[in-house]
C-alpha cells in the first residue's frame, strides 16, 4: 500500500477527457517518476492530485481520502513545484519561501525552516532580499523547490523541474531531488529528462495519451529497447553516470 | 495663503487616497472596476451623519468614524456574499464583476434616493469651524483630522500588506492566484480581507467626504471617479502609484479650483486622466494590469 493510492483518475479539459482512467500507487519515502511525451498528460496528473483541476476517481493519501480544494490538500502535506517555476516576481525570495509556509500556523518554526532551505541552497540565502524576478531560471528552479520544501511536505510533487536548464544545473537540480528523497520525503517526479529520472527512481509510469501504457522500475525501463527507442533519443543501453 | 492650499490640497488628496486605495486593493485581487465602492462610499455618508447628528448624546467625532467604517465592512461584505460570491461559485468571466458592481451602485443610489431624495445634507458642525494656529498660518482643524487619520490608516494598512502573513498571501494573490493556491493559500480569506479593508477605507472616506462636501446621494459616485482617476494615472493595481496620484489630485483640485473655478477644475481631471491614459498606459508606477476591465 502506497503512501498515495489512485485509482480510475479522469479529468477533463472543457468536456474532453485528457486522463482517462489511470491507477497509480506511490511507494512511502521513494521517489517514483513519470514519463511521456509532450501533451500526454503528466502536467495533468499533479494537478489532478493538486486539486488544480476537477478530477474524478479515488485518491487515498495515507489511508484517508485527499480533500478536493487545493489549500487542504497542501495542508495535509502533498505539495507541488509546477511547471514553468512560477516564482512569485515582484516579492523577495524571502518572502517566497515565507509563502511555502503559509499553511505552517507555528510562526516560531520559520526561521528554522528557512535556514535549513538557506543551507541546502546557498545561492538563495546570498538573494534572499531580491526580487525573485530578478533571479536566474536555475536559481528559480532552486527556489520553488525551496518553497515547496518550506511546506515539510510528505508528498513532494516535481513538474519538469529541469526544463531549460543548463546541463551543469540540471545535474545539481537532479541531486537536490535525491537528497530530498534520501531525507524521507515521498517524490513524485514528471520530467522530460527520462534517463536521469528513470536512474533516480525506484517505480516509474510511462504515460501516453492520458493512459499508462508500461509500469516498472527506473532500472527495468532504462533497460527496455522500446522505451529507449521513444524516450531516451537512442537505442544503446545508457548508464546513469 | 499658498501654505493653506496646499495644506488644504493634501488633506483632500487623502481622502482621495483612501478611496483610491479601496478601490484598487479590489483591483489588484479580483482584476475588476469595483463601482460599488462609490455606492459604498455614499451609504457611509449618510451613516455617518444619521449617527453623528441624531444619537443622543452627540457621540464624539472618533466614535461616529469608527461607526461607519464598521457599517462600511459589513456593507462590502455583504455586497460580496450576496452579489460577487457567486459570480466567483460560477467561475463566470470577469466582466460579471464589472456588470454586476456597476449595477450594485446604481442599486444603492437609487434606495438612498427613495428615502432622503436628492436633496443635500450638511455634517454638523464637528470642527468647521475650529482653526489651528501653526506659526503665522491659520489652519482648520478639520483638514488636520483627516489627514492626519488618513495618512494613519494609509501606515496601518501598509503595515498589514507588508509585514504580516495575511498581507504576505494578498499580495501573491495580487501577483499569481493560481500558484497561491499552491501555497495553500485559500482565497475565500484573501478576498473576503480585502473586501473587509475596501468597507473600512470607504466607511472613513464617506465621513470625510460628507464633511468636506455635503451628503447627497451620488457623493460616492462622483467621488469615486476621482479615486478611479488617482487609480488609472497611478497605474491600475498599483497601491503605490495610487496614493501618489491621489495626494497630486487632490493638490491640483484645491489650487486649480481657488484660481480657475470649480467647473474648469473637473475638466482638468479628466485631462489628466485621459492624458495618461494616452502617455503612458501602464501609470505612474510603470506596472501594467492585464485584463482590465
Ligand atoms: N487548460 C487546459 N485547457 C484545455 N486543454 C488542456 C489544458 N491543459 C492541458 N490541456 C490538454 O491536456 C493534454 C495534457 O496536457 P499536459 O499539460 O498534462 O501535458 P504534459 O504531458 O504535461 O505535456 P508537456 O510535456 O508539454 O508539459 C494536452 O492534450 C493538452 O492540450
Ligand atoms: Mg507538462
Amino acid at each position: 500500500m502506497g503512501i498515495l493510492e489512485v485509482t480510475d483518475l479522469r479529468v477533463w479539459y472543457d468536456g474532453l477527457e485528457a486522463i482517462h482512467g489511470i491507477d497509480l500507487s506511490l511507494p512511502e519515502g521513494e521517489i517514483t517518476a513519470v514519463i511521456g511525451s509532450n501533451g500526454a498528460g503528466k502536467s495533468t496528473i499533479i494537478k489532478a492530485i493538486s486539486g488544480m483541476v476537477k478530477r474524478s476517481g479515488k485518491l487515498i493519501f495515507q489511508n484517508r481520502d485527499l480533500p478536493e480544494k487545493s489549500n487542504e490538500i497542501v495542508r495535509r502535506g502533498v505539495v507541488q513545484v509546477p511547471e514553468g517555476r512560477k516564482v512569485f516576481a515582484g516579492l523577495t525570495v524571502e518572502e517566497n519561501l515565507r509563502l511555502g509556509a503559509y499553511t505552517n500556523s507555528h510562526p516560531k518554526e520559520i526561521p528554522e525552516l528557512l535556514e535549513k532551505q538557506y543551507e541546502t541552497f546557498p545561492r538563495l540565502k546570498e538573494r534572499r532580499n531580491q526580487d525573485s524576478g530578478t533571479l536566474s531560471g536555475g536559481e528559480q528552479q532552486m527556489l520553488a523547490i525551496a518553497r515547496a520544501l518550506m511546506a515539510k511536505p510528505l508528498l513532494l510533487m516535481l513538474d519538469e523541474p529541469s526544463l531549460g536548464l543548463a546541463p551543469i544545473l540540471v545535474s545539481e537540480v537532479f541531486n537536490n531531488i535525491v537528497q530530498i528523497g534520501q531525507s524521507g520525503t515521498t517524490i513524485l517526479l514528471v520530467e522530460q529528462n527520462a534517463r536521469k529520472s528513470l536512474c533516480i527512481c525506484s517505480k516509474a509510469y510511462v504515460i501516453e495519451n492520458g493512459r499508462i501504457v508500461i509500469e516498472d522500475t527506473g532500472e527495468n525501463l532504462l533497460n527496455n529497447k522500446e522505451i529507449a527507442n521513444a524516450y531516451l533519443g537512442s537505442s544503446k543501453r545508457l548508464s546513469c553516470n | 495663503m499658498v501654505l493653506q492650499l496646499i495644506i488644504n490640497g493634501i488633506s483632500l488628496g487623502a481622502v482621495y487616497t483612501l478611496i483610491a486605495v479601496g478601490f484598487a486593493i479590489v483591483f489588484t485581487i479580483l482584476r475588476f472596476s469595483n463601482f460599488a465602492h462609490g455606492g459604498m462610499i455614499s451609504a457611509c455618508a449618510f451613516i455617518g451623519y444619521f449617527f453623528q447628528r441624531y444619537v443622543k448624546p452627540t457621540p464624539p467625532f472618533a466614535l461616529t468614524v469608527i461607526f461607519t467604517a464598521v457599517c462600511g465592512i459589513i456593507l462590502a461584505l455583504a455586497i460580496d456574499f450576496f452579489a460577487y460570491q457567486r459570480i466567483r461559485i460560477n467561475k463566470s468571466p470577469s466582466i460579471y464583476y464589472f456588470l454586476v458592481s456597476l449595477t450594485v451602485a446604481i442599486l444603492i443610489e437609487q434606495i438612498l434616493i427613495v428615502f432622503f431624495g436628492t436633496n443635500m445634507y450638511g455634517y454638523p458642525a464637528v470642527f468647521e469651524t475650529q482653526t489651528m494656529q501653526i506659526g503665522s498660518f491659520r489652519i482648520k482643524t478639520m483638514n488636520l483630522v483627516i489627514l492626519a487619520v488618513s495618512l494613519s490608516l494609509l501606515f496601518a494598512l501598509m503595515i498589514l500588506l507588508n509585514k504580516t502573513k495575511i498581507g504576505l498571501a494578498i499580495r501573491a494573490v495580487a501577483i499569481d492566484p493560481n500558484t497561491s493556491r499552491l501555497m495553500g493559500i485559500n482565497s475565500n480569506v484573501v478576498i473576503t480581507t480585502v473586501f473587509a479593508i475596501a468597507g473600512l477605507l470607504a466607511g472613513v472616506s464617506g465621513v470625510f467626504i460628507g464633511m468636506q462636501y455635503s451628503v447627497y446621494p451620488s457623493l460616492g459616485p462622483t467621488m469615486m471617479l476621482k479615486g478611479f482617476i488617482a487609480s488609472v494615472v497611478g497605474g491600475m493595481g498599483s497601491l503605490g502609484g495610487a496614493i501618489i496620484a491621489a495626494l497630486f489630485l487632490g493638490l491640483i483640485e484645491i489650487i486649480s479650483t481657488y484660481f480657475l473655478g470649480a467647473t474648469t477644475t473637473t475638466i482638468i481631471m479628466f485631462a489628466i486622466m485621459l492624458g495618461f491614459l494616452f502617455i503612458r498606459p501602464q501609470g505612474i508606477s510603470g506596472k501594467f494590469a492585464e485584463d482590465k476591465v
